[in-house]
């Protein structure tokens, strides 16, 4: 089955297009970084497959679930980590994952959390509050959720932002180990060294219209 | 049940936030503090006047104070973006407007029962037997604001002027409500029998179950707009 399955998909706002009639195809077992110029659209685009807006037009299929009509089915296997942490300020690292996962049917047991924020690095700061972490802490407890979940299409919105040198090696790890169980990852990043580590496919949003191109051309200069 | 479970996480979830921040309990008790304090004044020269106009009174002090609560209830949920995972999350929503309605009533109820005693207090009232009657009232009509005001707080935390929007909006639906609650709380401090203002109880519970039953099925909608 095709993870993601993209037909003829536009967004306009009001006469502005922003782009229009993108098709492609991710597999299983992919990891698709998208890149592009500011404004060109990859973060509408990568919400719209977070089931978070609505195309103007065109069909978009996650696991063979219409991303419009089975909205609730497509959320079941999606995670999305974007700029916004989706984190409470005042709730504590853990039970903002007690939290987050609840909201997915998910009850993770104590240790298990512990193992996750040790692996993230911010086992020390389980019981701080979230108001008192830096953008780097509160990246690596979205990754802790990452760990936790084992979604079967992770989406990722520029994932190297405000992480240090472990942080992007970390995440790197989990893409590839969300890879390896038959997941599949989709990232917008304009941090073309990083992506290209683990990117296994791409393509280049600009002027509403998407380039594809193949794990050769990744690391091919001329073509960016 | 993912259903019961999930109004339960967000139960746990406002009820945790509030206790800590203390933020909108504090914003609703100094509010109905000034209201109180300021009809307090404007009536210490008439208490019979006060007293056929204290139903009213504190039926405003309570809805503008619940509005308060209300507005700060899905405000607080975009701070990080935290509406996007409550929109994304693979459950149905009206499990997370039920969970949103619980805290919401339990934050109103509280400050009302915190406030009362000093209603009492500035305007000399002899509640003693009405105690029962009051409380049921007051579950009743906060039940129904909440119910109602939840919804609205979705639909205008999006909205650049929601502080103007939501009492503009909420308003109108609540005078119903705020209308049978003024009459039953009349009757039960007037001492009057039960059945001269229970119509106004029966129409309290008419409300509550159409407000809270067409805000379940709205709410998604208005979660994923």
């Amino acid at each position: 089955m095709i993870a993601i399955q993209v037909n003829s998909l536009s967004k306009a706002y009001g006469f502005y297009r922003i782009f229009e009639d993108l098709s492609f195809d991710i597999h299983p077992g992919e990891c698709f970084a998208l890149f592009g110029p500011n404004g060109a659209g990859k973060t509408t685009l990568l919400r719209i497959l977070a089931t978070l807006q609505t195309p103007s037009s065109g069909q978009f299929t996650i696991f063979g679930q219409d991303g419009v009509a089975q909205k609730d089915a497509v959320r079941e296997t999606i995670m999305l980590i974007a700029h916004g942490s989706h984190l409470y300020d005042e709730l504590s690292a853990t039970e903002n994952l007690q939290f987050a996962l609840g909201l997915r049917g998910q009850s993770p047991s104590p240790p298990q959390m512990k193992r996750a924020l040790d692996r993230t690095g911010i086992g020390a700061f389980t019981d701080l509050k979230i108001r008192q972490f830096s953008a780097g802490m509160k990246k690596r407890l979205d990754l802790a959720k990452v760990i936790l979940s084992q979604p079967q299409l992770l989406l990722l919105d520029e994932p190297y932002n405000a992480l240090d040198h472990s942080g992007v090696a970390l995440t790197n790890q989990l893409i590839q180990e969300t890879l390896d169980r038959g997941g599949t990852v989709f990232m917008t990043t304009h941090d073309r060294d990083k992506a290209t580590q683990i990117a296994t496919r791409g393509g280049i949003l600009q002027g509403g219209h998407l380039q594809l191109i193949s794990t050769e051309q990744l690391t091919t200069d001329a073509i960016f | 049940m993912p259903f019961f479970k999930t109004i339960r996480w967000v139960v746990w979830k406002d009820l945790i936030s509030e206790w800590r921040t203390r933020e909108t309990m504090s914003s609703m008790l100094f509010f109905a503090l000034i209201v109180i304090l300021v009809f307090s004044f404007s009536f210490s020269m008439d208490q019979d006047a006060a007293r056929q106009l204290i139903a009213g009174i504190i039926w405003v002090a309570f809805t503008f104070t619940g509005i308060i609560g209300l507005g700060k209830s899905f405000t607080s949920e975009l701070q990080n973006d935290c509406l996007e995972s409550l929109q994304m999350s693979p459950v149905p929503k009206g499990a997370i407007y039920l969970g949103k309605v619980t805290a919401n009533f339990l934050f109103m109820l509280s400050v009302e029962i915190l406030l009362f005693p000093l209603f009492v207090l500035f305007f000399n009232l002899d509640v003693i037997e009405a105690v029962g009657t009051l409380l049921i009232i007051f579950f009743l009509a906060t039940l129904g604001l909440s119910a109602v005001g939840t919804l609205f707080s979705a639909l205008t935390v999006q909205i650049r002027a929601r502080e103007v929007m939501l009492p503009v909006l909420l308003l109108p639906l609540a005078v119903p409500v705020m209308i049978a609650a003024v009459e039953a709380t009349r009757g039960a401090l007037n001492g009057d029998p039960f059945s001269f203002y229970s119509q106004w109880i029966h129409l309290l519970v008419i409300f509550d179950i159409i407000f809270t039953v067409v805000s379940f099925w709205l709410f998604e909608f208005i979660l994923d707009s």
